[in-house]
Order: structure tokens, then C-alpha cells, then sequence
């Protein structure tokens, strides 16, 4: 098993790592890096839990190989503090058993930023990669839509 | 009138989880913590003739092979342990070489990493000698079938007989008779949290287990069993936990988290153990919901009064009891529906098969059960040109009614005002001729075609036929002159439906004090005293009965000026009885929640894709603790149900899993739900319920998947009598 030496930036800390090969950035960002805020739920791609913002875009963390990540510049839901979208899905009750609610916040702030004000259909399509057993969506789209309300 | 109670507070674990901090059992980490990982049979059938642990063993990093010659008391299960903690020979017990189904666990790795831990599970060679694969519940029924279990003379492994009036009198007088076969699939939690756990010893030397289940005191007791230790050597804690839906009623992790802390301790290694399930293990790892075979004959005179109703029950059990014999129980009961039947004869079977094994899971029975009794009363309706919502109100349970095991409800049936309330909110009109369906826009696409369908359950609340019910709480009133601070001491899970914050509020209305004043020490065995499972929709009700009897006493002790005033109460409810073997009659339930949806569907007839345009959902739940908490759980039930209905198909041939992944196992992403889901929140309430609350979070799941069938079936003229509707259904019934 090889190594890599990466340099990344995490929620507007600076780290200098030493990554497996095999490693994805799912893993750096729980095991080493103890940020256990982007959730495991599937490894595969298809749950985004993992979700976290590359580069200013939502992707899977655990579809990206961490040494592919050298100078890239990455957001977890620890990164999002103070963002109305927090507020919002807390007072819409869009969080019941939270699992994925920093995948499901991270998706909607990707949206944000580029569309400071979608409407249902293009949240729905923002959120579609992110599945939650619990809530039925209702409340997490009025949050959305209340956040996007509020930073405007 | 009260003033904590019924309000929408903030729930209080909700700003840890947007902010990530909150703790789910896979994000522990510990000091020293070594790593497990186990070998699944991955085979149906078998023997197990040899394991060869030496390999495994010789790899470095590796701290412990465990088998099940290394388990105490090789046995566990909740209604009966006859599964093996680890299947494999040299254990105690006489049959636990026995693999009866994919996911029985056969040994345990413990290791430096979880790399390491998978390489060495790679490293066991295991000789199996394969058995005939049972796969079909109603085949391993037959004497000739292999059995799964050589000292029991059958695979059926429960059995209920209902017998009301006379069943021959009732078809009689019967002008139209209906027959229909109908069966339901399995179903899949797929909660976002994968199975995972920590363990070690704690400072008192006790073996503790950090992990998501529903109970921490059965855990605590499966353990206990297995391990061959007085309870007290065991403590259970329940961190934040990702969603359960009944999934985490069973054991998973927990016993063999334990036994390789205790096995490693004796050979004085004390070193934390973690254990994090994937997805793929997750999924052949834990229970799903039973598929049920059901062949059902209902009669009915000219006037919609239903007379006979005969109902055969098959329930695939899968390898292991599980809690098959209580889901069967409720199926039995609520396989002839919210309505008052003079003539009623029920049979039903939960049967062991080498499939995943059949759990509990939201509804538990109910469902299945309101699945044919629904479809049954909208084939009458049609056989006698009758409005679907008619027909039901004509028969409905009412006050004083007699249930099919012969005995009357609880006081406090609303299940004529729910079915009103829901009829009238999705458009039923009251005419001369009784209720009739509202006339549903067509789309323009010639393509689309809509219909609306209706439905309506009955859901108990808590442990059922005789099972032993009861719920403590511990409440320490803290202060001088006046409290300063009330601490609650409850075992009840937080599994993501919001009970902690629901205990909180009622906590603060019994005690008269502030919601902010209230602390909750919960689900952690050392601190907390029995409350039951988060299951039969029953830990709102049972918490706050209990809750309320501590305040009551914890205040008295105050005004006595006890400081600090404690007092601990157990709160036992009216007692239940089990089925009379013979007739089936009994007192089965204390309480219940009544519930009615209509759905509106547009059914594409090229392509068989459904869209579900409307859902009303009328609950009756006594009194919403928390409103919003209890639309969440309204929607958040139908949008599963709708799962249920639509997409979820889960596969298995010959006893092994088609369906292995998210990917394969469809669940709804936002894309998929229902356009509109209204929630009518009914608060007629439960005379024994805290502040009238009744339990809620299983019922709006009932009435969905029949009211879809009957709205496809209004909108297209065809019935299915089988789901998931997926495309290829939907298109096979339109073309017969």
C-alpha cells in the first residue's frame, strides 16, 4: 500500500496528511481527521450521508479518493455553524433521527450558493441523492425553502 | 388545559445533530480500541462440520478468533432463543452447528484495524455440509417438508384460531360472498444507520455495551443469558440512534460485542471493541418484515352489513421466532379490519423457512392484516354498488362494540369520527343514498389516468394478548425553597421519533415547571429502571402514565421537604389476556389509535409508473404532546408506507438475498413522495392515556398501501392483490 502526502483545507483549517491509495475522503474526514459529522451509511454512493462540499460542490465523500484531494478545500456540516439553514430544518421539524441531516444540509447549501432562490423542483433535485428514512422530505424542503427566504 | 403539553418545542437532541456533533454508535472512538468483524454464513441451509480457526489466528495484528464453542450459553431470541449466538460446533448446545439462514454469524475477529480484522475473517475455512433449502412458507407448512429445527415434529411454530358465531350461518345470510388471495412482501428498514457498536469494561468492571436498539433492558437480558452473568454484570447504553422502525427490537451487535469483551478479559486484555455493520451486512444481518400469505372469504347482505368473514394467515417466519408469534397476534386480529363481525373464523400460522427472518417492524402485523380486511370491504362495496366509505361506516367498530375475539374495545372509540373526518376532508359527500366518492379530475394525457381510494385501521397501543406491560420512571426534584432543577431518569429510546423530547414536555406539565428545567438521564441501564421497548406504538403513552405517577409522588415528597425529593414509579396498565386456544377470545389490547387516509393516484397505463397526488391522513392520537412531532411521524409513515406500496422489492431465491444493496433496494428519495400529504390531527382522548395522548407512530403507516390498490383500482378498474406496484406489475394487471 502506497502513501500520499495531501494538503487540504477543512472547514478553513489547513492540514498536511499522509493518505492510503485506497483511502477516500470519506474516511479521512471521519477516522483522521475526527469528523464525525459526515455519516457511513453505505460506502457505495448511494445514501448521501457522506455528503460534504469539495470545492464548493456536493459530492459523496465516500466515492472520492482522498489522494485525489491534494489542495482541495473541503466543507462538513462542523463547517456549516451559524448557517440559517441549521435553524430552519430545527424549527420545520425536517430532523428526526439526524443521520442524514449533514448530508441533507450540506446538499441544500451547494443549492444555495448557486441558486440563492429555488423553488420545489430544484430543491427536490438537489436533495435527491440524499435519502432519509424518517421525515418523508416535507419539512426538510420548507426548511429550505425558509432558509433560502431568510439569506436572501 | 396544559400548558407544555401540545406545544411544538424545538426538539432538544436536534441542534448536536445539525451541527454533526451528536454521537451515533459508529462515530465512538476510544483509546486503544481494537476492532471486530464477522464471518456471516452466507449459505441458507447447512451444518457446520469444522472450523479452522489457526490461519486467521497466525495473522499478526489479530488479538482473538472467537467461535461458538467459545460462547457460554450459545443461544438467544426474544420470544424464544433458538438462535445460535454463533453457529458452529463444540458450544453447548445440541443443534448450533446448524446454519439456517445467510446471515447467522459464525465467528468473530478481533483486531488492531478493521482492515486487519477483515483480512483474518478471509483466513477461516469453514467445512459446510449443505441442507435442502425450505424457501416457501407454505410448503415448509407440509409434513413432508425438511425442517429446520430436527427436535420440533413441524416448521410451524405458532398458531391462532379465532371462532365467533357461526361461520356457515353467516355466508348464509350472506347475498354476496368475496374470496381473494392477496400476499405482501418483505419489507426492508434500510434505517440511514447501519448496525454498530462499542464495548468495554466500565469503571465498576461491568461489560458495557455502547450500540442502536429499542430496549435497553432486554439487550441488557440477551446478553446476560448468553454470557451466563447476573445481569448487573452487564450495562447497555443507547447513544444517538439512526432511525429503528422495529429493525433494532432483535439483537444484532450486542451479544457478540460482549462476548469478546468479556472472552479478551480473561485472557487480561481490556481494550475497547468496535464493531461497524455495512450496509450489505446490515441488510442480511437484521429481520425484515414478514411476507404473509392470506386467503380470505368475507359475506355480506344486501344492506353492507358484512355477516361471515374467514381469513387464513401464513406468515413467513424465516430461520428464527424472532417476534413472529406477537407480529402473527396482531395480524390475527386486525386481518378482519376496524369493523364489528358477527361470524368470524381466523387461522393463522407463523412458519419457519430458511429465509431472513421476519421481525418487527412499524404496523407489526397490522398492515398485512389491514391489507386483505381493506381490499375485502372495497370488493363488497363493488359486488353491492355501494360507496366504499358506506359500506365501512355501516360495519365500523363503535363503543360497545365486539371485536372478533369477542370482547370490547377499550372505552374511547373514535373510529366512526375518524373515518368522517377523512371522508369529509377528501371530498366524500353524505347524499341521500349515503356516502359517495367525490368525482376525481381526469388529466388531460389521454395516458393518465387518476383515482382516489380510501382506507381505515385500528392500531394498538402497547404489548399485546397478555404480554407483560409495565414502565418506571425515576423523577429528583433539586432546590431549596423552590426547584431548581428536575432530573428524569427514563430508559425509553430516542430512535429518531422524538420520545425524549416528548418525555421532557410531559415531565414539565406533570411538575407544573418549565420545560427548561427539566434533565434527562435516559437509556442507560446503570441509571434507569425498565420502560419497555420503543415498539407497539406504546412509549408516549407508557412513558408519560409513568412520568406522571413520579411527579405525583416525587412533589409530595417535596411538600414533606424531602430535598432532594425522589420518587420512582412504575406505572402498570389494565391488564390483557392471551388467546383462547380454542376460540381465540380474549382482552387483547388497553388501548388504541384509529386511523383513516384517503389517496388520490395518477397511473400511467403506458409505462405502469403510479404518482401518488394526495394523501389525507386523519389520526386520532388522543392529544399531540407535540404537533409538529406528530405530523412528522404522520408523514414520515405514509411516505414508508408509500415505499411499501410502490417501490421496495426486496428479492430472495433459495434462500439467498437478490437485493443487497441501496442501489437494488429502492426506498424513497424526495423525488418519490407523494405530492401533498395533509395530516388531520384528531384529539378525542384515550381515557387511561397521559393527558389523553394515545400512540401514534405506527398507525398512519396501516390504511396506505390498501388505499393506493383501491385508488389504482378506481382509476383503472384493476385490482392487485399483490405489491410492491411497481411498473411491471402495474402493466401486467392493466394488460389481464
Amino acid at each position: 500500500m502506497s502513501f500520499h502526502e495531501i494538503q487540504i483545507t477543512v472547514n478553513g483549517v489547513h492540514e498536511r496528511v499522509s493518505v492510503k491509495s485506497n483511502q477516500t475522503l470519506m474516511l479521512l474526514l471521519r477516522e483522521t481527521l475526527a469528523l464525525t459529522g459526515t455519516k457511513n451509511g453505505c460506502s457505495a454512493g448511494e445514501c448521501g450521508a457522506c455528503t460534504v462540499l469539495l470545492n464548493g460542490e456536493a459530492v459523496n465523500s465516500c466515492m472520492v479518493l482522498a489522494a485525489e484531494c491534494d489542495g482541495a478545500e473541503v466543507i462538513t456540516v462542523e463547517g456549516l455553524a451559524g448557517d440559517p439553514l441549521q435553524d430552519a430544518i430545527i424549527r420545520h421539524g425536517g430532523v428526526q433521527c439526524g443521520f442524514c441531516t449533514p448530508g441533507v444540509l450540506i446538499s441544500a447549501r451547494a443549492l444555495l450558493n448557486r441558486n440563492p432562490n429555488p423553488n420545489d423542483e430544484e430543491i427536490k433535485e438537489a436533495l435527491v441523492g440524499n435519502l432519509c428514512r424518517c421525515t418523508g422530505y416535507v419539512r426538510i424542503i420548507e426548511a429550505v425553502k425558509e432558509a433560502a427566504r431568510l439569506q436572501v | 388545559m396544559t400548558l407544555t403539553v401540545g406545544q411544538s418545542l424545538i426538539r432538544v437532541d436536534a441542534e448536536a445533530k445539525v451541527k454533526g456533533k451528536a454521537v451515533y454508535p459508529g462515530d465512538i472512538e476510544m483509546p486503544d480500541m481494537a476492532y471486530m468483524k464477522i464471518l456471516f454464513a452466507n449459505r441458507p441451509h447447512a451444518i457446520i462440520q469444522r472450523i479452522d480457526v489457526s490461519r486467521a489466528e497466525q495473522l499478526p495484528g489479530v488479538l482473538a478468533v472467537f467461535t461458538a464453542k467459545d460462547v457460554p450459553n450459545n443461544e438467544y431470541g426474544l420470544i424464544s432463543p433458538d438462535q445460535p449466538v454463533l453457529c458452529g460446533p463444540g458450544s453447548n448446545k445440541a443443534h448450533a452447528d446448524h446454519v439456517r439462514f445467510i446471515g447467522d454469524q459464525v465467528a468473530l475477529v478481533v483486531a488492531e484495524s478493521e482492515a486487519i480484522a477483515v483480512q483474518a475473517i478471509s483466513l477461516i475455512d469453514v467445512d459446510y455440509a449443505d441442507l435442502p433449502v425450505v424457501s416457501d412458507p407454505r410448503e415448509a407448512m407440509k409434513v413432508q417438508s425438511p425442517r429446520l429445527f430436527p427436535d420440533r415434529d413441524s416448521n410451524v411454530f405458532g398458531h391462532y384460531r379465532i371462532r365467533k358465531g357461526s361461520i356457515e350461518n353467516g355466508f348464509k345470510n350472506a347475498d354476496v360472498i368475496v374470496e381473494g388471495y392477496y400476499q405482501t412482501p418483505v419489507q426492508e428498514h434500510a434505517y440511514l444507520q447501519p448496525e454498530a457498536g462499542v464495548s468495554y469494561l466500565d469503571e465498576e468492571d461491568r461489560i458495557t455495551v455502547v450500540v442502536a436498539g429499542q430496549w435497553v433492558h432486554e439487550d441488557q437480558e440477551q446478553i446476560a443469558h448468553a454470557l451466563g452473568l447476573p445481569l448487573e454484570k452487564i450495562r447497555v447504553i443507547y447513544p444517538a440512534i439512526g432511525g429503528a422502525f422495529g429493525g433494532r427490537e432483535d439483537m444484532s451487535v450486542q451479544i457478540v460485542l460482549a462476548l469478546a469483551t468479556y472472552r479478551l478479559s480473561q485472557k487480561g486484555i481490556r481494550r475497547p471493541i468496535k464493531i461497524v455493520w455495512s450496509r450489505e451486512e446490515s441488510i442480511i444481518g437484521h429481520h425484515k418484515r414478514h411476507a404473509y400469505y392470506i386467503h380470505t372469504r368475507w359475506g355480506a347482505s344486501r344492506d353492507g352489513k358484512i355477516t361471515a368473514a374467514e381469513v387464513e394467515l401464513i406468515a413467513d417466519g424465516g430461520a428464527y421466532m424472532y417476534t413472529s408469534t406477537k407480529v402473527l397476534g396482531n395480524a390475527t386480529l386486525m386481518c378482519t379490519g376496524p369493523y364489528e363481525i358477527p361470524n368470524v373464523n381466523v387461522d393463522s400460522y407463523a412458519v419457519y423457512t430458511n429465509n431472513i427472518p421476519g421481525g418487527a417492524f412499524r404496523g407489526f402485523g397490522g398492515p398485512q392484516g389491514a391489507f386483505a380486511a381493506e381490499l375485502q370491504m372495497d370488493k363488497l362495496a363493488e359486488a353491492l354498488d355501494m360507496d366504499p366509505v358506506e359500506i365501512r361506516e355501516r360495519n365500523i367498530l363503535r363503543e360497545g362494540s365486539l371485536l372478533s375475539v369477542g370482547t370490547p374495545l377499550p372505552k374511547g372509540v373514535s373510529m366512526d369520527k375518524v373515518l368522517e373526518a377523512c371522508a369529509l376532508k377528501a371530498g366524500w359527500v353524505r347524499g341521500a343514498r349515503g356516502w359517495q366518492r367525490p368525482v376525481v379530475n381526469q388529466p388531460e394525457q389521454a395516458n393518465k389516468k387518476r383515482g382516489i381510494g380510501f382506507a381505515c385501521a385500528f392500531k394498538n397501543v402497547g404489548f399485546s394478548f397478555g404480554a407483560p406491560e409495565n414502565c418506571w420512571a425515576t423523577i429528583e426534584l433539586r432546590g431549596k425553597e423552590e426547584i431548581d432543577q428536575a432530573i428524569l431518569y427514563h430508559a425509553g429510546a430516542e430512535v429518531g421519533q422524538g420520545a425524549h423530547t416528548a418525555f421532557i414536555q410531559m415531565a414539565a406539565e406533570a411538575l407544573g415547571l418549565p420545560f427548561e428545567k427539566i434533565v434527562l438521564v435516559a437509556s442507560d441501564t446503570a441509571y434507569t429502571r425498565n420502560s419497555g421497548s420503543v415498539s407497539a406504538s406504546r412509549m408516549t403513552f407508557m412513558a408519560g402514565n409513568s412520568i406522571r405517577g413520579a411527579a405525583a409522588q416525587a412533589l409530595e415528597k417535596w411538600k414533606n421537604e424531602e430535598r432532594p425529593a425522589v420518587a420512582t414509579y412504575q406505572y402498570l396498565p389494565p391488564r390483557t389476556t392471551p388467546y383462547d386456544p380454542e376460540t381465540g377470545k380474549s382482552e387483547p389490547n388497553f388501548s388504541y389509535g384509529y386511523v383513516a387516509e384517503a389517496v388520490e393516484v395518477e397511473v400511467d397505463v403506458e409505462t405502469g409508473q403510479l404518482q401518488v397526488i394526495n394523501v389525507i391522513c386523519a389520526d386520532d392520537v388522543g392529544k399531540a404532546v407535540n404537533p409538529q412531532q406528530v405530523q412528522g411521524q404522520i408523514e414520515g409513515a405514509v411516505v414508508q408506507a408509500a415505499g411499501y406500496g410502490i417501490l421496495e422489492n426486496f428479492l430472495q431465491k433459495d434462500g439467498l438475498s437478490l437485493t443487497k444493496t441501496l442501489s437494488t433496494y429502492l426506498i424513497p428519495t424526495v423525488l418519490d413522495v407523494p405530492t401533498r400529504v395533509e395530516s388531520v390531527i384528531l384529539e378525542y382522548p384515550d381515557p387511561i392515556g397521559p393527558f389523553g395522548a394515545r400512540g401514534m407512530g405506527e398507525m398512519p403507516y396501516l390504511p396506505f398501501v390498501p388505499a393506493l390498490v383501491s385508488a389504482v383500482h378506481n382509476a383503472s378498474g384493476c385490482w392487485f392483490d399483490q405489491f410492491p406496484l411497481i411498473p411491471e406489475r402495474v402493466l401486467e394487471g392493466l394488460s389481464s
